[in-house]
């Protein structure tokens, strides 16, 4: 009821019936709401992490823009929507300069709401941090398994799921349908990061501990800077394996691909992380044709959950696209996963008592399991971690210039069959 | 050596002083701890390339390493002040390492040690040390977390660092290590041990940037391999180093507040057009400036400390 | 395995050859150790994706354009900021921080004009088949980039040792101060290396697409970091010496890749601090070691 009252105050639009509104509807004890909501963030328009950290900075600003067009987002703890100020700076990728600049946030911009850079590298440093000052961090992707511990309640990842949750399904797949078929021999190359090394040694680890008679014939990892992999592919293939798994970051998975098409080696089964998470950017880069067949995650692009707040991604893209389109960047998970780290602080918002650090911990860990957004169930575990947005294993298939990516495992969620090549 | 005492007085111990009230006035400590890393380590490449002319672009690799030894050391449940002295042995061992580098001259030193501090983040880096150094995995040091010990521990580096340029610059051995500089031949032959000499500044280089890495380590406590060996790390000191003037006291000093403040100031008022504008002030200083703020003193013939 | 990982690595340091030579030429000439270097390549990668993407230009014939349009854009720059540099006190280490200046610049400027997401050009647009060479395969991306590394290499040669101004060229090579007392106009033999240097990085970035599978503004300092290993082990200065550098990169890469991945990365390096410490001077210089 009270939030109806409100909208039609604001629909009054001047502000003198929008002062009756708040007084009429506040008890006279409780503070007076502040003009705006501030949200601090950090976002790397150069370096090493730009191209995965400019997409959800983007998504985050859209979010924030669609929101104050409709006139701000509903603070419960005020009983009214509020005006949103983004305050995002940029650490240019460089570590010691997002640690100075997240200070700056908290210290002096005195943001009512801290979200941290993507990547682990730049998140990182805004752990302790934001931890010192009692300032909940809404984390963006940064997985690193470091982050999340009991005793400090100031974190919670939001759009990424933990990296051991990323290579859940694609084991589980070789483990119990990949042996059958008889993909019994398995290659994995990964680059040496905290993203791609700790999914390396979860799915080693889900092999190993299944005693599935899978034989892993080929077990390496490449500096991330890695970008010819035509002789590590030529390895490979002399060790002949049935399947090929390669583990990297999206400028790996393209080199990795393109050299895969120009070395003319094919496998049965041939797995790549990025495909199914930026695959706007990987078909641009190596064809649609180069990720025909190839393995890929599902993320929310392909698995088109209902969501039970905020857009749909079709709906969402074009958004996007429309906003972005000028800009050089790409849409992809990232671009979901910022709008997603939106939409959770609007809920956070919208159902906090307080702007107190922990009241709204407690409000955003109680959606877990209660909100369903574009990016799929919103599930976060005692330390903070994403446990809800899984990825299944899903296959690429090229129709002329798009593929789609079909879910292939796990069968409850299957959309079709794996599709084997003959080499 | 009264000299050296008023320079002690009038410039080390009022820098220490702010630098150690100033989280009392400004709560953004950790750009404050940032300031204090910076004036380290460009006084760290002073001593280096101020006195001898040697420009170790991978200065990095020593901040790393002190940084992966404090780190290695905290997590082994080791006392923090402990820890950083296994920091400073790290950059100190690394150094005696590179001592041979000291046989090349200019460009070639210059990348060699850059060559050498890739070598040592690489294998820092490399998933076959996880069990010691954690890898690409990163460190967590939250059990030793405590920003106002190991700012005020950065502080006392950063005084003891400007207190050795002081001694450099006054003392015999500094007057020898310029001679060197500046004509190795004839010093060598006025009888100054050119090997020894310089080894000395090299490895009181290493120690001061080992050190800071390890101060950095403990105050910012969650980082990867990525962000100890950040190449910009080196060439930000060197930057702060030559803008202000090497070979003396107030030079770096007065570089890293200049400079590292408008960088900061940039990046807190325009961050679109962050870097940018930094390179083109960068540029800018080089080709208007290029021996320094204090030439425009020692130029007119004013002794500048 | 391990014949394909030396053939391969010949011709893909064949184009790390390309990758250094420009660099090298630059210090060679004047002193000057371009940080922007790698920046300037990924310029070219640019130019010839945008060519492409516009156009439809093909890749060989993009080169050709660069070598013009950067040699062109060289020269002025060379006046504008090499003979103030040339006048500090400690040039060749103050080099760098200008550099590094100018590095910034370009990648900002480069990531407001293209975004900071992935671009390459199609595989196919350098031949559809991969190429057999001496019982090897190899793609044919990597064939061309290696052959036109070849050319730039001869052209290069050619232009220094049988062609006037590259004579010039020489002589200032070997002494800057006694070239301009002879009376040679070294503003003006500068200009033209410091052009021809930027040019050839320009032609290198046209097959970054192809050889590091996508470029994005960043990938700048890393193309660097290879550009210096590929020199030093070479010979720092002398431009053909290069050749010798880019192939031992190529082939040592390739030969860790295949036997010890992980490490791929670092024998470079260590190659680098050996040859350094053998022979200063890199494998084919003269003496320079001080003291």
């Amino acid at each position: 009821m009270r939030r109806l009252e409100i909208k039609s105050c604001i629909r009054a639009a001047a502000a003198l019936a929008l002062l009756v509104c708040t007084a009429g509807t506040r008890a006279v004890a409780e503070p007076p709401a502040p003009a705006v909501i501030k949200i601090g963030s950090l976002h790397a328009a150069s370096g090493a992490y730009a191209s995965i950290s400019m997409p959800v900075y983007d998504g985050l600003k859209l979010w924030i823009d669609r929101t104050n067009a409709d006139g701000g987002a509903f603070v419960k703890a005020y009983g009214r929507k509020i005006k949103l100020q983004l305050i995002s700076y940029d650490d240019q990728s460089n570590p010691g300069t997002a640690a100075t600049l997240i200070n700056q946030l908290i210290t002096q911009d005195h943001v009512d709401l801290l979200v941290g850079d993507s990547g682990s590298v730049l998140t990182a440093v805004a752990v302790p941090i934001a931890r010192e000052h009692k300032m909940m961090l809404f984390d963006p992707t940064g997985t690193g398994a470091k982050f999340f511990t009991h005793d400090n309640p100031y974190i919670a990842l939001l759009a990424d799921p933990a990296s051991t949750i990323w290579p859940k399904y694609l084991a589980d797949f070789l483990i119990n349908q990949g042996v059958k078929d008889g993909l019994k021999k398995v290659a994995i190359l990964y680059s040496t990061n905290d993203f791609t090394s700790t999914q390396h040694e979860a799915l080693v680890g889900f092999i190993k501990a299944s005693h599935a008679p899978i034989d892993i014939v080929f077990d390496q990892g490449v500096p991330t800077s890695t970008s010819n992999y035509t002789t590590l592919i030529g390895n490979i293939a002399a060790a002949s394996p049935d399947a090929v798994i390669e583990l990297g970051y999206v400028g790996n998975d393209i080199a990795f691909l393109r050299n895969l098409q120009d070395s003319g080696q094919t496998f049965r089964f041939i797995f790549a992380l990025y495909p199914g998470i930026e695959t706007d950017e990987i078909v641009k880069n190596v064809g649609a044709q180069g990720i025909d067949h190839v393995f890929s995650y599902v993320t929310a692009q392909a698995l088109d959950y209902k969501p039970t707040v905020g857009m749909d991604v079709a709906t969402y893209r074009q958004a996007f696209e429309t906003a972005y389109r000028s800009q050089g960047v790409a849409f992809g998970f990232n671009a979901i996963a910022g709008y997603t780290v939106g939409l959770m602080i609007g809920q956070t918002l919208g159902a906090a008592d307080s702007l107190d650090q922990l009241a709204l911990r407690r409000a955003l860990f109680a959606q877990s399991g209660h909100v369903r957004t574009l990016d799929g169930p919103f599930e976060l575990d005692a330390t903070g971690q994403q446990i809800g947005e899984i990825t299944p294993l899903g296959q690429l298939i090229a129709h002329g210039n798009t593929v789609t990516n079909v879910v292939v495992y796990p069968p409850s969620l299957a959309t079709g069959k794996p599709v084997y090549t003959t080499p | 050596m009264g000299r050296g005492w008023r320079e002690l007085c009038l410039i080390v111990l009022p820098t220490v002083a702010i630098a150690a009230w100033a989280p009392n006035l400004y709560g953004n400590v950790l750009l404050l701890f940032n300031f204090v890393l910076y004036i380290t380590l460009a006084q760290g490449m002073n001593a280096i390339y101020g006195f001898t002319g040697y420009l170790p672009f991978g200065y990095v690799g020593f901040f790393g390493a002190g940084a992966y030894g404090f780190a290695i050391a905290a997590m082994a449940g080791v006392h923090p002040a402990a820890a950083l002295a296994v920091a400073g042995g790290a950059g100190i061992a690394l150094g005696l390492i590179l001592t041979p580098l000291l046989r090349l001259s200019g460009a070639y030193f210059a990348i060699a040690n850059l060559a050498a501090a890739q070598a040592v983040y690489q294998v820092v880096a490399n998933p076959a040390l996880a069990p010691i150094t954690k890898g690409p995995y990163g460190v967590s040091l939250s059990a030793v977390f405590a920003p106002r010990a190991s700012y005020l521990v950065a502080v006392a580096l950063m005084g003891a660092t400007m207190a050795a340029i002081v001694w450099l610059r006054n003392g015999r051995f500094g007057l020898a290590l310029m001679a060197l500089r500046d004509d190795p031949v004839s010093a060598a032959s006025a009888g100054v041990n050119i090997v020894r000499a310089r080894t000395i500044a090299w490895l009181l280089s290493a120690l001061v940037a080992s050190l800071a890495g390890g101060a950095f380590a403990w105050q910012i406590s969650v980082f990867y391999p990525e962000t100890a060996f950040d190449m910009s790390i080196s060439i930000f000191a060197i930057v702060f180093t030559l803008f202000g003037g090497a070979g003396t006291l107030l030079g770096p000093l007065i570089g890293v507040l200049l400079l590292y403040g408008v960088y900061n100031w940039i990046g807190i008022a325009v961050p679109q057009y962050f870097q940018l504008i930094y390179g083109a002030l960068i540029v800018v200083l080089v080709l208007f400036l290029p021996n320094g703020l204090v030439s425009l003193l020692t130029q007119r013939g004013i002794r500048v400390p | 395995m391990l014949y394909h990982a030396v053939l391969g690595g010949l011709v893909y340091g064949l184009y790390f050859t390309l990758v250094g030579l420009g660099l090298n030429l630059m210090f060679g000439v004047m002193r000057i150790v371009n940080l922007a270097h790698g920046d300037v390549i990924m310029l070219g990668a640019y130019a010839a994706w945008a060519l492409f993407t516009a156009w439809a230009v093909h890749p060989l014939l993009a080169a050709l354009a660069i070598l013009l349009a950067f040699t062109a854009i060289g020269i002025p720059v060379y006046y504008l900021i090499v003979p103030r540099l040339l006048r500090a006190r400690d040039a060749e280490m103050l080099s760098l921080i200008l550099f590094f200046g100018l590095q910034q610049i370009i990648e900002a400027a480069a990531t407001i004009a293209f975004g900071t997401t992935e671009r390459s050009i199609p595989g196919r647009v350098l031949g559809h088949h991969p190429v057999r060479i001496l019982g090897q395969v190899l793609p044919a991306a990597w064939v061309w980039a290696g052959a036109v590394s070849a050319v730039c290499v001869a052209a290069l040669y050619l232009y220094l040792y049988h062609s006037p101004p590259g004579m010039l060229t020489r002589a200032v090579m070997s002494n800057r101060e006694e070239a301009k007392a002879s009376g040679i106009d070294v503003d003006r033999v500068c200009s033209l290396a410091f052009g021809i240097a930027l040019a050839l990085a320009g032609i290198a970035g046209v097959f970054a697409p192809f050889m590091l599978g996508s470029v994005t503004p960043a990938i700048g300092p890393d193309l660097n970091i290879a550009a210096f290993a590929v020199i030093v082990i070479g010979t720092l200065g002398n431009p053909i010496g290069t050749v010798l550098g880019g192939i031992i990169y190529g082939v040592s890469l390739m030969l860790m890749q295949t036997f010890l991945s992980a490490w791929a990365n670092l024998l470079p390096n260590l190659l680098l601090i050996a040859v350094l410490l053998v022979r200063p001077s890199g494998l084919l210089g003269r003496r320079v070691r001080r003291a």
